[in-house]
């Protein structure tokens, strides 16, 4: 009994081929954007104490904002939160155009999400965690970027702005 | 218990195959439309 | 052909569970239309007050409502008339199944009290530190393990079965259903874990802090699965009834249909990190590994995409159909439960491939958390199951009340409205997501929104009133159905397909469960274990609850 086959109609058989290739197809593709062209998803970075990221001095998002390491290279330091108020500290970046930021952004309090409109950064802001991308800005122009996970009454009015100037 | 008759055992899924085709293809070109976005707009590391 | 009778007091338990699961969806989808509206700047939120203090409370009723009650109760009453009817046996335990519909119900309510209070505006995700009133958690947990005990009683009942019938393949309605009640046990574990660990020691003042995204981690390994226990009672429909309710046909392989079924019960959880690809905390090879696994479980869909479609197609051809498509025109689309089932299998066919899309790793990039997600999530949950659940109960509720379906037509057209309705709306949000858009945000008042939204938020807008006229059809055709004097002519017959081979060719391990349990179980503890044992290792309790609302 155990040595029974299944009968499976000749298109059928055909279609769960064409099926496997497909998915196998798009697998490739994903690996080739993650680990040929450098496209990648958030890795665990830092853990903090969500109840002092903010408040202790030694912590960078004590103090948020746009750090130049090297030239055309910056690190920015962005605390996202709904107490006291629902906003991105600091509210605006400037940098120039070709520049590449390390977005390192937390929060001292909610679930918040982050996401810079027209790139790739697009990501969770877990207290506790620190999420960290990098963007190289190309074009000139102003980069919103907004809050994408419910973190109260105020989560549909919070957002900061990126000015990559030309 | 089924009983096959002629009709069914003649039966060949082409509707079908035409139905999945026009799936696939769209969702190709839907795949590959946002894919496409994700290479435009860079590096993240 | 006599049919097996299901007693009239199993009739009323199951009926019980879709008048719940009913009057759930008729209160969740009253702030649908409202979400959508105030999108297109039309805000009707001033006239809720002071019942709905904000957009996000009528969004918390709206999703747990519709995305965990409508869903559940519909499912586990459904699940129990298929087992009890495929097994053509009374249930083994009645009392055990009825302390389980009653656990459900008195958490329905647990939770409703303090949503309805502004105690507990968390959305369906409640994610931590958001912290609601702690009878929101224990309402939770009592409808999940409700459904638990309920599926205990459909087990021991085919356990009973099994010792009676020694040799015979299980029905497959009964079959496909004690495995969606499996999975449901397995895969609710997570957020039983999160409730009870996390989130009701924190609003009972038990615990100081929790750790928030090792609650994601726990939380999303029942998300995933979560939709394929709202999937697949519609795919049982699809392969089992649709079949000769839309061309009188028969399923075209019972084989291939069960394995399927043994595949999502393996593939359903292990890969809830593609929920998570952009959380700080979980490692890259995770994601990625889930993500592999997420491909996978897309296969058992297209085999079933296969299946459901040569069933409907080998029967309209016997009827006269032609051509490569034009034989659909010859399926029986007056029927009310078939337009409403092929419909919902029309936008479902958009929303795997917006699935798959947003499953693909790093392509979620360009998605999470957009209003693509919730574009994606009305064709799945709302269409694809919700339409065909309610294409079922326009033969389900008439076969368990006796009344005759009241207008036809009506129902027909209501189907119709769902289709055109979702269309508008889901289209405009995928758009709207791939615009920059946001998910769970009251567009209608967002500072950051450009020009270029303003057209698609109108098609919100529009989309949302045409799908609140179908949902009113709906309640209307299920409530004078429900009290129509009309009763039926004679016993409704269950339309359950015939199947193209002789079931007691179906290999024999496709009808054994514990290489399947066994290798669900197995693949979890790989792509999960290391993971969850390294996050709960560096567990930091640091998060105090908050209520920000």
């Amino acid at each position: 009994m155990s040595t029974q086959k299944m009968h499976i109609d000749r298109y059928e058989r055909n279609w769960m081929i064409v099926s496997a290739v497909l998915l196998v197809l798009f697998a490739s593709a994903v690996s080739v954007a993650a680990f040929g062209l450098g496209i990648q998803v958030p890795a665990p970075e830092q853990r903090v104490n969500p109840n002092t990221v903010a408040t202790d001095p030694n912590s960078p998002w004590s103090n948020p904002g746009l750090r130049e390491v090297a030239p055309g290279k910056y690190d920015a330091y962005i605390l996202a939160h709904a107490i006291p108020n629902w906003e991105y500290l600091p509210k605006e970046i400037s940098v120039p155009v070709g520049s590449s930021v390390s977005f390192y952004v937390t929060s001292p309090d909610v679930q918040h999400g982050f996401k810079i409109q027209n790139t790739n950064a697009n990501f969770m802001v877990i207290p506790g965690q620190v999420s960290k991308l990098t963007i190289t800005f190309d074009e000139p122009g102003t980069y919103n970027y907004i809050c994408t996970e419910y973190c109260g009454s105020g989560h549909g009015v919070m957002y900061g702005a990126i000015i990559v100037t030309p | 218990m089924a009983k096959k008759d002629k009709e069914e055992d003649e039966f060949r899924p082409t509707g079908t195959i035409a139905v999945l085709t026009v799936f696939v293809i769209t969702l190709i070109a839907i795949w590959a439309t946002i894919y496409v976005i994700l290479v435009q707009r860079g590096g993240t590391l | 052909m006599n049919q097996y009778q299901v007693s009239p007091a199993e009739k009323k338990f199951i009926g019980s569970h879709l008048l719940v699961a009913i009057l759930a969806l008729a209160v969740g989808s009253l702030f649908g239309p409202l979400q959508a509206f105030e999108h297109a700047g039309w805000d009707f939120y001033q006239y809720l007050k002071p019942f709905i203090k904000s957009y996000y409370q009528g969004l918390t009723v709206h999703g747990v409502l519709n995305a965990l009650v409508w869903t559940t109760f519909f499912i586990m009453g459904f699940l129990t008339f298929l087992v009890i009817f495929g097994l053509k046996r009374q249930l083994k335990n009645p009392t055990l199944n009825k302390v389980g519909f009653w656990m459900m119900v008195v958490g329905v309510v647990a939770a409703a009290i303090p949503i309805l209070t502004n105690q507990a505006t968390v959305l369906f995700t409640f994610y931590p530190p958001l912290k609601a009133n702690w009878a929101f958690y224990v309402g939770l947990t009592l409808v999940v393990v409700g459904s638990w005990v309920e599926g205990w009683g459909l087990f021991m009942t085919y356990a009973a079965w099994r010792k009676e019938n020694p040799n015979e393949r299980t029905p497959f309605v009964a079959f496909a259903s004690l495995i969606t009640a499996a999975l449901w046990q397995i895969c609710t574990l997570g957020v039983a874990v999160e409730i009870l660990t996390m989130l009701l020691p924190l609003s009972l003042g038990l615990i100081d802090g929790v750790d928030p995204q090792l609650a994601r981690t726990y939380f999303w390994f029942t998300g995933h699965p979560l939709v394929y226990f709202w999937l697949l009672p519609a795919y049982i429909s699809w392969y089992a009834f649709l079949p000769r309710q839309a061309s009188n046909s028969k399923m075209f392989s019972d084989s291939l249909a069960r394995l399927s079924f043994w595949i999502f019960l393996v593939l359903s959880t292990p890969l809830g990190f593609h929920h998570q690809y952009v959380d700080p905390g979980v490692p890259p090879v995770w994601k990625f590994i889930h993500s592999m696994l997420t491909f996978g479980v897309f296969f058992p869909s297209m085999m079933t995409a296969f299946t459901v479609i040569a069933s409907l197609e080998m029967g309209a051809r016997k009827n006269g159909g032609k051509g490569a498509f034009g034989w659909i025109g010859k399926l029986n689309w007056s029927d009310p439960s078939v337009a409403a089932q092929l419909l919902a299998g029309i936008l479902f066919f958009f929303g795997g491939m917006g699935g798959l899309t947003n499953a693909s790793y790093n392509v979620n990039l360009v998605l999470h958390n957009t209003a693509f997600i919730p574009g994606h999530f009305h064709l799945t949950v709302a269409t694809a199951v919700t339409l065909s659940f309610m294409g079922i109960s326009y033969w389900l509720v008439p076969y368990l009340t006796g009344r005759k379906l009241w207008q036809p037509k009506w129902a027909t057209i209501q189907a119709w409205v769902w289709f055109v309705g979702m269309i508008i709306f889901s289209n405009s949000m995928h758009v709207l997501g791939l615009l920059g858009a946001p998910r769970r945000v009251p567009l209608g008042l967002a500072p950051y929104v450009p020009a270029e939204w303003n057209s698609r938020l109108f098609q919100v807008g529009l989309g949302g009133a045409i799908l609140f006229v179908s949902g009113a059809i709906y309640l209307l055709v299920m409530l004078k159905t429900a009290t129509n004097k009309e009763r039926v002519e004679s016993e409704v017959i269950v339309p359950v397909a015939d199947s193209l081979q002789d079931v007691a060719q179906t290999p024999a391990w496709l009808d054994r469960w514990a290489p399947w349990l066994y290798g669900s179980i197995a693949l979890i503890v790989i792509v999960y274990g290391p993971q969850l044992v390294d996050q709960i290792a560096n567990i930091a309790l640091t998060s105090p609850g908050f209520r920000v609302w």
